[in-house]
């Protein structure tokens, strides 16, 4: 589903990937860790067609596409989805405009029919309940004002509502307390499928232990330094990254 | 002689005299440097002549179908040695004041009785092609009256330069308030002038929310002053420029005495070739202890060409203060386009979002619902895409 070759990339002259080679097949989770710094999250702002960062080498290939020449929204039509690890506010538009707006576009480029407005509610309705979160959120302003926690629930409610075929999942564990990360766990876990794939990054290991990876890599200085099973998530919380960041 | 020299030279009278020798501003004249006079020089204009009405509107410098609501009084004795003061203020501060005051049509006095609680709404028609009026209004509260004020501007499509002037004094006895809307959506070849002085008196709110969607040339003075204690003013105000508008508003508030507070926020959304000018300044005198006043600015510039001339001023003289000011000139915010875009909405329903939400900050703060959906309509028909909110906002706001 996914090929990364040989991916360079660099913000402000300075290199961050160098060399990134990864295959992600479909129905598999993939988890990607390592140090502060290492390129993670660059890579899954890459993925998802940020431009702050200038690729100097390398390709992608999803689905059979050149992935790095089609616009962030291109990507979002052909089922890649991103779930921030900072999730921005947008003061003034509110959650349900977006939300309903997002289903939409990327139906209508599916070839699916739009909802309606008792079809969407509906479907937004249970996917709430899923992630535990109360209606008045659709009508506050995206992400202003919610907690670390009540944001990255709202990410995984949109990857719920956008059936995703490649998720990406910016630390998506980090600002959550034990019981939202069983939510935002759980959540996951219901999206996987054999027909959806799943980029996980991650610093820490507790996410893992709740969505269990098919492939651990780890990260440092730009490069997979080293790939494993989940086990190798277990053997980094225990040892830490300083002996592959060495290597 | 051009523009309204020749009209003004029919006119006998002193301030007709000293406004042909002023002349209109020019770029010389501080608070007038960014306005475009060229077509108010260029227009040979003459009165202009009323129409047919069955509203309370303003037409041709007249007023027509003054509103007969309890608590409300139509007023024919003259304007008090205070008013007459602040108006001749409004007209000395440049040639266009005096200009103003020389060919003022009409003048209409209200005043809304003690405790009363009153709603008018003015209409300003469109004046025909080169046609020009000029009219003043004089609103009173008596102690504990409460006004609401809504002015909205006719969008009749008018083939030549035309101008409409409106001086407006408003006096605020003790404990009255007043809840100002302007709707401003004049024709692409209109000028508007609106001059508006208030004088708040003890524990008196006035409270304004000004849209400025259309007109060639949309000016704004407004001058507020804090004059009793315990008295309050909030302006809240927007303008949309786009084409090759120019949108001007000049705002001062004064606090002449302690113990009062203030409020000042103002968008500018440019687009095309448009200018916006905002000049926001808030006066705190040495004796007015215990005052506060939050002042915001936000410009966002949507085209190269685009031109915006923010100027915020806070001057204080007093030391037991609360004050707080900001002002900002960007473009849409990268980040959260991109943030729409990477969940499906095309470039252009992405930027119909965050103009919307630019907007919806000030629209959002109106409290009359027949006016709040009125600008919100306006908004969405202006913005490209604006028909995927309305459709948003028509499916799932209950």
């Amino acid at each position: 589903m996914l090929s990364i070759q040989n991916l360079r990339a660099k913000v402000d002259n300075k290199p961050i990937l160098n060399g990134i080679n990864l295959n992600i097949n479909q129905g598999e989770v993939h988890a990607i860790m390592g140090p502060n710094g290492s390129g993670k999250s660059t890579l899954a702002s890459i993925l998802a067609g940020r431009d702050d960062y200038e690729v100097t080498d390398g390709e992608v290939i999803y689905m059979g596409q050149n992935l790095l020449e089609l616009e962030p929204e291109e990507r979002a039509w052909a089922g890649i989805f991103l779930s921030f690890q900072y999730p921005v506010e947008i003061p003034g538009v509110k959650n349900i405009y977006l939300l309903k707006a997002a289903v939409n576009a990327i139906r209508e480029h599916r070839g699916v029919p739009e909802l309606k407005a008792g079809e969407f509610l509906k479907l937004v309705r249970e996917k709430l309940n899923v992630m535990q979160m109360d209606e008045a959120f659709l009508h506050r302003n995206v992400n202003e004002g919610f907690s670390g926690g009540e944001k990255k629930r709202n990410e995984i409610l949109q990857m719920q509502l956008l059936e995703p075929t490649l998720a990406l999942l910016d630390e998506t564990d980090s600002g959550l307390d034990v019981d939202a990360l069983r939510i935002v766990g759980e959540g996951i876990n219901r999206m996987r499928s054999p027909e959806r794939s799943v980029l996980l990054v991650t610093h820490y290991q507790r996410l893992l232990d709740i969505v269990k990876p098919d492939f651990v890599h780890v990260l440092a200085n730009g490069e997979i330094k080293l790939s494993g099973d989940h086990t190798l998530a277990e053997k980094l919380e225990r040892e830490g990254y300083e002996g592959i960041e060495a290597a | 002689m051009s523009g309204f020299s020749a009209w003004l030279n029919d006119i006998e009278g002193i301030s007709a005299q000293q406004a042909l020798k002023a002349g209109l501003p020019t770029k010389r004249v501080e608070s007038w440097k960014y306005v475009p006079t060229r077509s108010l020089n260029r227009t040979g204009w003459r009165p202009a002549t009323p129409q047919a009405t069955e509203r309370f509107a303003l037409t041709g410098g007249r007023f027509a179908n003054i509103p007969e609501v309890s608590g409300l009084e139509v007023t024919d004795e003259k304007l008090t040695p205070e008013e007459k003061k602040r108006l001749t203020g409004m007209s000395e501060a440049h040639g266009f004041g005096l200009t103003q005051a020389a060919l003022d049509h009409s003048q209409l006095i209200l005043t809304v009785q003690e405790t009363a609680s009153v709603r008018i709404n003015l209409d300003h028609l469109a004046n025909e092609a080169s046609s020009a009026g000029f009219a003043t209004l004089v609103l009173r509260l008596e102690a504990g009256a409460q006004l609401t004020f809504i002015e909205q501007f006719e969008a009749t499509v008018v083939e030549k330069s035309n101008l409409s002037s409106l001086r407006c004094v408003i006096t605020l006895s003790r404990d009255a308030s007043v809840k100002h809307v302007r709707f401003q959506k004049a024709n692409a070849t209109a000028h508007i002038f609106s001059n508006i002085e208030v004088s708040c008196g003890e524990n008196a709110s006035y409270r304004l929310q000004t849209i400025e969607f259309g007109a060639k040339l949309a000016r704004n003075d407004i001058n507020i002053a804090l004059a009793g204690r315990e008295a309050s003013a909030s302006v809240n105000g927007l303008a949309i420029t786009k084409g090759s508008q120019y949108h001007d508003t000049h705002l001062t508030i004064d606090h002449v005495v302690g113990d009062t507070k203030s409020e000042m926020t103002f968008r500018n959304m440019v687009d095309g070739k448009g200018e916006a000018t905002i000049n926001g300044r808030v006066l705190i005198r040495q004796d007015s202890q215990r005052s506060g006043t939050e002042q915001s600015i936000a410009n966002l510039l949507l085209s190269e060409s685009a031109r915006v001339n923010p100027k915020p001023e806070l001057e204080i003289y007093a030391d037991d203060v609360t004050a707080s000011h900001g002002c900002t000139v960007g473009s849409l915010n990268k980040m959260e386009l991109f943030y729409l875009k990477s969940r499906g909405l095309s470039e252009a329903d992405a930027r119909a979002f965050l103009q919307y939400a630019f907007a919806e900050k000030i629209i959002g703060e109106i409290q009359h619902q027949d006016i709040r959906e009125l600008v919100e309509t306006q908004l969405l028909g202006e913005l490209q895409h604006g028909d995927l909110i309305e459709e948003l906002k028509e499916s799932v706001d209950v």
